[in-house]
Parts: structure tokens; sequence; C-alpha cells
């Protein structure tokens, strides 16, 4: 971020957000409104001290006597703690939405106000865009922050908390606020000005699932609760790892780690994707935009299964209320390998959707196949083959974390059969769905993606009706409908090794069969004559 | 100074350039013409780097535009048909900040805004904000930005389309400054009046496709081999008048009616005048008597196969 003070979007985002007066009445407010939270928190320690004192003077005891003192002794201390809280929570709550809600409008907003071209037409980077726009877009809030921040800093010294504490917080804040930022943008970059609404939702989505990330600290994967500032703040003021399991921390390779290197490591990678992904595209035509090219993709899958085996904690836990030792979710290698399938059926997906080819490039691809100037694994081919490879990566990495965790875990070779069985069937639906998706791109549908999808859902559905239709004539007959129309029965976690039932092997060929339905019907498209533009 | 090689755009099934090959030298002014939907806009967008060609590339000052915007862009001038701005900036700031986004340096910033401000008549709004700017002035301060960093290629879509006459003037005046401080204009427009007396060049251009493209001597003598001429007379001499010109094997089309009409002349102008000196000769008392310069539209009309007019 060198000089970001004289980036040009940035420069120009302070000028119109940050005129004087404006600045101005902002840093008043903000003194104002510390000044009213401080005065409320002084009256509830002090309403705190006027009831105990009051019942010390109705009961007497030395029970009330203690507290009294104690109140008295600490009401300083408590005050300044509370008034810290309050600031730096409402704080969080400002920064991380109002950076994202602010991202997520840039280039929509400035698509939306025909001034995007202008931009693109200039000598800036994309980089120096984007770092323009993660740090200008907020800037009103970042200087809210920043005039908040010596009163938060002293309120948190006067609380007894350590300066490294609280700049701590500071830190996860601006993390987690740059990482809301950018996923803000690249929502942005995705959206037409008339789908601006939609946008507008999937922030909210992606606010939500920050947040709700949380939850995940009692999960298997507890690591993933570092991406919600929830978990930082709560952590850092010494009340978010406790819960009814004790205190827990997130783990490693099996090794504790605290919430703040885990945040940092965690949305600093995932920052990484996403500014590599803006990077790519934010200069590139509406239609043009792809987030990543194939090998990124395949990194990005890779990186994700990594993450799988890297945060995984296959411990059980006590729980505090039962004193029952609670089994977690991974008690066995088999459930690992299951997991990981399914987690790799979304990312297969997501990588699939991130690598569809836009029709004209498809066209230049295959004529250039048919002279034999472009290969298969080319950039603007078509995306099976680069789902088979990343399909291949995961198994890798499923073996390589698999004996990685042996020691906990012990590993059978028919866990590692079933997987690759089970991985084969996922990615054959996988494909034909995304194989689908790009015919609907080839096709003159409007929002070819989203009906493509609803699409797919539809056929879900109707594979669901047809299943419990089958039950009413056997268990058996359901199953077959199952395996032959959906995934869902590779998840049935009693088969071991290849043992799967006939239907499975079965459904797997069908599914192949409408792959190669598909790919002609995508060739089909792909060679018909273009139309001279007044004509069309 | 401008070369598009085998250059082509394809949307969906719909071909909107196909194989369009035009060089424009230094110092030209390119007159783009045809109707909407013609690949006018699709052109200059991947001239300037704002749409990736299906095939071929566009270079300018011999930076090829897909491969090196940043670099090609230093040298371009965009100018679209809207003026988008940013309301909430004073006019100062607006050029200051494409100033430093075409990367000027640093010391020639505020005397390059100050010029440019002179330039498009806008000194006494330099600490205005933009959002009270009439639509005019806008657009003036649109037209200030896309020169700011004394681009060697000016690349103009329909640049004139909602201007008041006054701005149009203005505008054309500004375009001829500018050519002659040495910078290349693309315009490309559907309005041909816009483009009448102004282009040193033309291409027609239709259903994406270049028809036709050359310096306007050029493209005139491929849509017609002879000249019009038009000429008027005093006193009654109709009938002489056209015994005389249809006794020319050089002269065709020949159309009078009472004191003036036209005729068609396929000659050099030592021989038009030798025609002028036979029609004295013969006593007809010619009061006026000359070409008829042919404009854009009418090369337009005669060239374009008017296939989606």
């Amino acid at each position: 971020m060198p000089r970001f003070w004289t980036n040009p979007e940035f420069v120009r985002h302070r000028r119109a957000e940050l005129r004087p007066v404006r600045a101005i009445t902002v840093g008043v407010v903000i003194v104002v409104m510390c000044l009213l939270l401080g005065l409320a928190c002084w009256s509830y320690e002090q309403n705190m001290l006027e009831s105990a004192q009051r019942g010390l003077e109705a009961y007497a005891t030395d029970a009330w006597r203690n507290r009294v003192q104690q109140i008295q002794e600490n009401i300083s201390r408590q005050t300044w703690l509370l008034f810290y809280r309050w600031l730096i929570g409402l704080q969080g709550v400002a920064l991380t939405f109002w950076a994202l809600f602010s991202c997520a409008q840039s280039v929509s907003g400035e698509r939306d106000r025909k001034t995007w071209d202008f931009q693109r037409v200039t000598r800036v980077t994309p980089t120096e865009m984007l770092i323009g726009k993660l740090l200008g877009e907020p800037v009103l809030i970042y200087f809210a922050v920043l005039c908040a921040a010596p009163i938060t800093l002293i309120a948190g010294l006067m609380g007894g908390l350590s300066l490294a504490t609280v700049l701590s917080v500071f830190i996860f804040l601006a993390v987690t606020a740059t990482f809301l930022g950018l996923g803000g943008m690249w929502l942005s970059t995705l959206l037409e000005s008339r789908t601006r609404g939609v946008g507008l939702i999937a922030a909210l989505a992606l606010y939500g699932f920050t947040l709700g990330s949380y939850g995940m600290r009692e999960s298997g994967l507890p690591g993933f609760a570092a991406m919600s500032p929830l978990m930082g703040i709560a952590d850092l003021l010494g009340h978010g790892s406790m819960s009814r399991f004790g205190h827990i921390l997130p783990v490693l390779f099996g090794h504790e780690v605290p919430w703040l290197l885990m945040n940092l490591l965690l949305c600093g990678s995932f920052s990484a994707w996403l500014a590599l992904m803006l990077i790519r595209n934010l200069k590139r035509d509406y239609p043009e935009i792809r987030p990543l090219s194939r090998w990124q993709a395949i990194g990005c899958a890779a990186f994700l299964n990594f993450l799988i085996y890297a945060l995984l904690n296959p411990a059980g836990m006590m729980d505090s209320l039962s004193g029952m030792n609670r089994v977690g979710w991974f008690p066995d290698a088999r459930s690992v390998a299951l997991f990981a399938v399914g987690i790799n059926g979304l990312i297969l997906f997501l990588m699939g959707l991130a690598t569809l080819t836009p029709q004209e490039r498809l066209k230049v691809w295959r004529r250039k196949r048919a002279t034999g100037e472009s290969r298969l694994f080319a950039d603007d081919g078509l995306p099976w083959p680069w789902l088979a490879i990343s399909a291949i990566v995961a198994y890798a990495l499923m073996i390589w974390g698999l004996l990685a965790w042996n020691h906990t875990l012990p590993l059978e070779m028919s866990t590692l059969q079933g997987a690759a069985i089970r991985l084969l069937v996922v990615l054959v639906f996988v494909t034909r769905d995304v194989l689908f998706l790009q015919w609907c791109m080839l096709t003159r549908l409007r929002q070819p993606i989203v009906k493509g999808a609803m699409f797919l859902c539809l056929y879900y559905a109707a594979a669901a009706v047809v299943t419990g239709l089958a039950t009413v004539s056997s268990q058996a007959a359901a199953h077959w409908m199952l395996a032959l129309l959906t995934p869902v029965e590779v998840f049935d976690p009693d088969v071991h090794g290849i043992a799967f039932p006939a239907a499975t092997y079965i459904g797997l060929a069908v599914q192949t069969g409408a792959i190669g339905a598909v790919l002609m019907a995508i060739t089909s498209r792909l060679q018909r004559p273009l139309q001279s533009a007044a004509a069309a | 100074m401008i070369e598009l090689v085998n250059l082509r755009k394809e949307y969906d099934d719909v071909l909107a350039v196909d194989d369009l090959n035009l060089s424009i030298p230094p110092g030209e002014i390119f007159g783009l013409i045809g109707p909407n939907g013609a690949g006018k806009t699709t052109t200059i967008r991947m001239a300037c780097g704002l749409l990736a060609p299906t095939v071929g590339r566009a270079m300018v000052s011999g930076i090829d535009v897909s491969r090196e915007p940043e670099r090609a862009q230093q040298y371009i001038g965009y100018l679209a048909d809207f003026f988008a701005v940013y309301e909430d900036l004073k006019v100062w700031e607006y050029l200051d900040y494409f100033a430093h986004a075409y990367n000027l340096p640093e010391s020639e910033i505020p005397a390059r805004i100050s010029e440019v401000i002179a330039q498009v008549n806008l000194e006494v709004k330099r600490d205005a904000m933009i959002r009270g700017l009439s639509r005019g002035m806008k657009q003036r301060l649109g037209i200030a930005r896309a020169i700011i960093h004394r681009p060697k290629v000016m690349l103009l879509d329909e640049p004139a389309s909602g201007l008041d006459p006054k701005a149009r003037l203005e505008l054309r005046n500004l375009l001829r400054s500018l050519r002659d401080q040495g910078a290349t204009i693309f315009i490309s427009s559907h309005i041909l009046t816009e483009l009448e007396g102004f282009c040193t060049s033309l291409g027609i251009m239709e259903r994406g496709r270049l028809v036709r493209s050359g310096s306007i001597e050029e493209v005139t003598a491929a849509a017609t081999s002879t000249r019009l001429v038009r000429m008027s007379w005093a006193g009654d001499s109709l009938a002489t008048a056209e015994a005389k010109l249809r006794s020319d094997p050089r002269i065709s089309e020949v159309n009078l009616a009472a004191g003036s009409g036209t005729f068609r002349f396929s000659g050099g102008e030592e021989d038009l005048a030798t025609v002028l000196a036979g029609l004295i000769a013969a006593n007809i008392q010619v009061t006026s008597f000359g070409e008829v310069k042919q404009t854009v539209e009418d090369l337009y009309m005669k060239l374009s196969t008017h296939e989606v007019m």
C-alpha cells in the first residue's frame, strides 16, 4: 500500500467525503456521542452502586457490605471498561458494516453513474484502483473511528486493559473491515446497475455469514469462527472463547493458536484471493469478467481443501453443563473423508461457476481447436477438464490430510477407496451441472447463470418428488431413484470401500451419458452462424 | 498513429465488427460514419481499450491497446456521447483527479488545470461544485477531462450529441485547435453535418464492415467519376443551352429549366472552362456556373447500401 494518501482514487473520495465542514461536524458528533455514552456508562455503574447501598441499608449483612465495598473499589475501572466495550462494539459494527456496504456499491455505482469507463481509460492500474476504492469508499467511517480512537484507547487503558490488547482489537477490526470491504467490492464488480438490489442482499448475506461464523467455534473446524468480528472482540476482552465446552481456542495442524492470529491468517488469505480476483478484473469490460484463470481456480480449490485439514479439530469436547464428553464432528477418518467429499462438491461447483467461458471466447477457442491452434486445457476452453484436475488435486490433498491425521484418526485403505468413488460421483454430477450452465450461457436467456441455476434447482426438486413417489412402491426403488438422479446416495456412511450398490454405478454411467449430451448441445450451439449487427 | 488490424468483435450470436482494417496517419481527422448499430461505438471502444477484440488488434502510437492498456492510454483522449462527471467534486478537483490518474508530473498539474479550464471557458467556475453546473458546462468539463493529459489521439464517439448549436461550434473549434497542435482525431457520428468541412478522411461503416474509407478526395472520386455542375443564365436561352450541352459527349444528365439547371460533366477543370467558354460564345448570358461540391451526406447516400436505413 505505498503512499495510499496520494492515490488519486483515495484523494477523490477524501475530497468528496471529508470537506472541512463535514469533517469538523463528524468529529464533534463523535466526541459528543462518546461523552453521552460515557455518561450513560457512569450512570449505569452509579445505579449499580446505589442499588447495592440500598440493599445494605435494608439488610445490613456482610454479603451486602462486601458487595458495596467491591463496587466502590472497582467503580472507576468498571465504568471505563464498560465505556470501552460499548465504544469498541459500536465501532466494530459500524466499521465492518459500512466498509462492506460502501465497497459493495463502489464499482456498480460508478457503472450506474456512467463514470466507470472514464476511470478505466486512465493510466490508473487495477492495484491502485483497488487500494483507492478500498480505503476511499469507507473514508468517512475510517475518519469517525480515528476521531473516537484516542477516547477508546484511554477508556481501554483506564479500564485495566493492556496497550497490546487495545491495539490488538483495532488490528482485528481493521483486518476484518478490509476483508469485508474486498468482499463487497468483488460483489460490486459482478453487478450491473439493474441488479444492484441483488448485490445489497448478497452483501447482507456476506455480513450475516461472517458474523454467523462465530457459531463455528464449537464445531469440528473451530478456526473458521475467527472470521467473525464478534469472536475476536469478545475473545480479546476475555469472553468470546468461553462456552459450555470451556475455553475454546482454534487449532492449526493440531496446535492451539490465538484467535487474533487465526483471524489474521484467514482474513489475510481470503483477502489475498479476493484482491487477486479484483486486480484481474477491475479494468475489464463487464462481459469479460472471469474471477480467476483456470490454474488460479485450481489453486484456490486446493487452498480451500488445505484449510479443511489444517483447521480440523478431531477432539471431542467436554460439556460443562451435562458433564458428558461430546463426540466431535470427526470421530474417525471416514467421517473426515465424507465431509471433504461433500465440501468438494461445493468447491467444484463454485470453481465451475468461476471458470465458465463467455460465448465469444468459447467460439474462438472452438475455431482454433478445429485448426489445431488451441488445446483442450486452454483458458478459454470448456471447464470440464479443469474440474477433473481440481478433483484429482482434492483427492491428493485428502490422502495427504488423512495421512497427516493418521496418529489421531487411524486411516484404512477402504476409506480412501470409498472416498475416490464418492468424489468421482460428485465430480460427474458437478460437471454435468456446470456444463449445463455453460450451455445456458450460449442461449439467448437473460441472466443465463441465474436462470440455469434455477433450472438445476427445479431438476433436484423433481428428483426429490420422483424419489418420494418411488418410496410408495418400495424403499429399494427410492434408493435406486436417488442414486440415478442425484449424488446423495454416495454419502451413506454405512458403505465401506467401493461396495456401493449397483444403482450408484449405473447412475454414474447415466450421468456420464448426460454430460456427453450436454457437450453435443454446446458444440451445436457453437456451430451456429453469426448474424451481422444490424440484422440482429 | 491509429492502426486497426483485422479487428473483429462478436457479441453472443452477433457479429458487431467484421475484420476491420484501418490505418489513420498522424494529424488526420478521420470521420467514421454509419447508421445506428453499424459498429462505430464498438470500434471506438476497442480502439481505446475499453473492450477486448474477439480477434485482431488495435494499435495506438505503435502500442497494442489490449496488451499494454495503461501505456497506450497515456496517448488516448476518449470522449463519449454522455458526459458523466463526479457531482460531489469541484471543477478543479475533478481535473486534478484525472491529471493524477494520467500520471502527469506533479509540478505541471496546477498550470495544466488552469490551461484546460481556460480552453473550455470555465474559469469563473473553477472552484464551483460540479453539481451546480449547467448541462453545457458539464459537457465542457468532460471535454477538459479528455484533453487534460495532452493526448496525441482523440477518440470521439458521437461527441456532439445533445449539444446545443453554440456548444457544437465550440467543440468544433476546440477539435480544430487540437488538430493544429498535431493531434490525430477519430470521430464517429451518424449526424453527417457534424463532420462537414471538418474531416480530412472518411470511413463508411455498415453492418460491422467498413464499406469505404480514405481521404475525402479519394472517397469522392470513388463515389462518382463525374461532377455535378449547376448553371444559371439570363434571358430565354433554354433551347440553345440544352442543344449546346447535349452536343458535348462529356456531358450527361442534362436537367435544365427556365433560367437554371444542372448537368454532369466528366472531365477536368480546364475542360469545364472550355464548356463555359462555349456557352458564352453561343450568346448565352451565363450568370453563374460552377461545380456543386458534394456534402458528406451526399457521399454517404451514394456509397451506403442503406441496408438498415
